[in-house]
């Protein structure tokens, strides 16, 4: 009887995996929404306080932070249809179907996503 | 069992949550994407500060902001409200959770407000 | 051919594992094998049972992580020569494989799972008639034997011990969708309660796990659903 036992791995199926990753991401979104509305505090103290946060922020070394947070975005975003959709009772019966396509949708804009995160913090400035 | 007994109440919090949680994620789906498209994927200056201020000051965009923001506010702390009430320690403390939460979503969501009306 | 029973034990103070080699014939069941240990290896050894052909829902036990009848699993279907067999999580283990019910069935009876009528009338009884298309929109709800799989493998269940759980949501959408039940509002209040159908987020594992297929998942949606129009059409009207 411990939240542990929200991320339980062994025996399960992928519906209860997809559950534990839907908290997971979740919380790692409401962290991140906390620092980024924190950060933008920033605004108020200026056009250089602004601008070096961003400078230090938008950069190749945070370029693998930013593709791992588009990861859990998407995947929160395309999971959570998928869930609204099932808990309003639509698409009972294609569950499984509808979870591959979750997993499948989220691969693909993932990796569209992260070139165009590539793009634009190592691309021409 | 007594923790069973509280059961009987009627609730219009939990329904309304549950419903507005299931909307608003809809909603984000599609804002963020926005947000993203705007911040990451348009233009290479998107980030520059006139630029920031500039939307901010733009009527359409400072629409679509402002429902973004009520959005995620609500979206993420009643996520984390319904995160805590699935624990025993949550059943216990069920009003302070409630309250607390609520009370943040809407200081965060006033927060927001005050930043973009004053830069 | 001998398969490796390794049993999570748990004797009243402390857990332990045990393993036992058990001697396996074809077709032979999970729990044929417990019966082998429990008579020829160690008679101490502690697991319900009783009807052997799963309809009692006494058996549920977790083999290599999942939860099954122990009399409706072959050795053989579980393709593995090493069974790490445990009893089912969420509930509390009283001795070995048995666990504590009790909280269970309390919430079972929380929802009513019983016909409710207006016009109950034992000295002249009325048939109460419904078509085959009545009864077909909640049969699958009905074939719940109480086993607790679906409840074991519950995330919220996991974390939270007045949740109500799949089983009893079932039970209680099992009687609204009846034609015949009159005591839907009861049973709206029952679940609406944040120990009720909210905690549920759709893991459906409990659909997962469902030796008789009741489809646990579908059932809380379809709860869900209806209790919040309910409970919001209650503050409007």
């Amino acid at each position: 009887m411990s939240v542990a036992d929200w991320f339980r791995v062994r025996g399960r199926s992928l519906q209860s995996i997809s559950f534990s990753l839907h908290r997971l991401t979740g919380l790692v979104l409401f962290i991140y929404l906390l620092m980024h509305l924190s950060y933008l505090t920033s605004l108020k103290l200026g056009k250089e306080v602004y601008e070096s946060l961003i400078a230090t922020t938008v950069s190749p070394a945070f370029l693998p932070f930013d593709i791992l947070l588009l990861l859990a975005t998407i995947f929160h975003g395309v999971n959570g249809i998928r869930v609204v959709l099932n808990e309003f009772g639509i698409g009972y019966e294609a569950r499984k179907a509808m979870l591959y396509a979750a997993y499948l949708i989220t691969a693909i804009l993932w990796i569209i996503a992260s070139v165009a995160m590539y793009n634009f913090v190592v691309g021409v400035r | 069992m007594d923790e069973l007994e509280g059961m009987h109440t009627r609730r219009v919090l939990e329904p309304a949550a549950w419903i507005l949680q299931m909307v608003s994620g809809l909603l984000l789906a599609a804002l963020i994407a926005i947000h993203l498209y705007v911040t990451h994927f348009s233009t290479h200056d998107a980030l520059a500060y006139e630029n920031v201020v500039e939307r901010f000051r733009d009527a359409g965009f400072k629409a679509i902001y402002t429902l973004l923001l009520l959005a995620v506010t609500f979206h993420a702390f009643n996520g984390v409200r319904a995160i805590v009430l699935d624990t025993d320690f949550g059943a216990k403390n069920r009003r302070a959770v409630n309250w607390l939460l609520m009370l943040l979503f809407v200081a965060a969501f006033a927060y927001g407000i005050l930043l973009m009306s004053s830069v | 051919m001998k398969v490796i029973f390794n049993i999570r034990r748990f004797d009243g103070e402390k857990d332990y594992w045990q393993s036992f080699a058990v001697p396996v014939f074809r077709g032979m069941t999970l729990l044929e094998g417990l019966f082998y240990i429990k008579e020829n290896l160690d008679g101490s050894l502690a697991f319900r049972a009783s009807c052997r052909m799963g309809v009692c829902g006494s058996c549920a036990v977790k083999v290599n992580g999942k939860p099954v009848l122990a009399c409706e699993t072959q050795i053989s279907s579980v393709n593995s020569s090493k069974l790490d067999i445990e009893p089912i999580d969420n509930f509390r283990v009283i001795k070995d494989l048995v666990t504590d019910f009790e909280g269970f069935f309390r919430k079972h009876e929380a929802v009513k799972p019983y016909l409710i009528r207006n016009d109950d009338n034992y000295e002249n009884p009325v048939e109460l008639i419904q078509t085959p298309k009545q009864m077909k929109s909640y049969y699958t709800f009905s074939l719940c034997i109480k086993c607790g799989a679906c409840y074991s493998v519950c995330p919220a269940a996991a974390t939270r011990s007045d949740y109500l759980g799949p089983a009893a949501i079932t039970a209680a959408w099992r009687f609204i969708a009846d034609s015949r039940d009159e005591g839907k509002e009861e049973r709206y209040e029952a679940v609406c309660g944040d120990n009720g159908v909210w905690r549920c987020h759709f893991a459906a594992e409990c659909s997962e796990v469902c030796p008789k297929k009741v489809e646990p998942a579908k059932a809380v949606q379809k709860m869900r659903i209806r209790t919040a129009l309910h409970a919001i059409k209650k503050v409007i009207l």
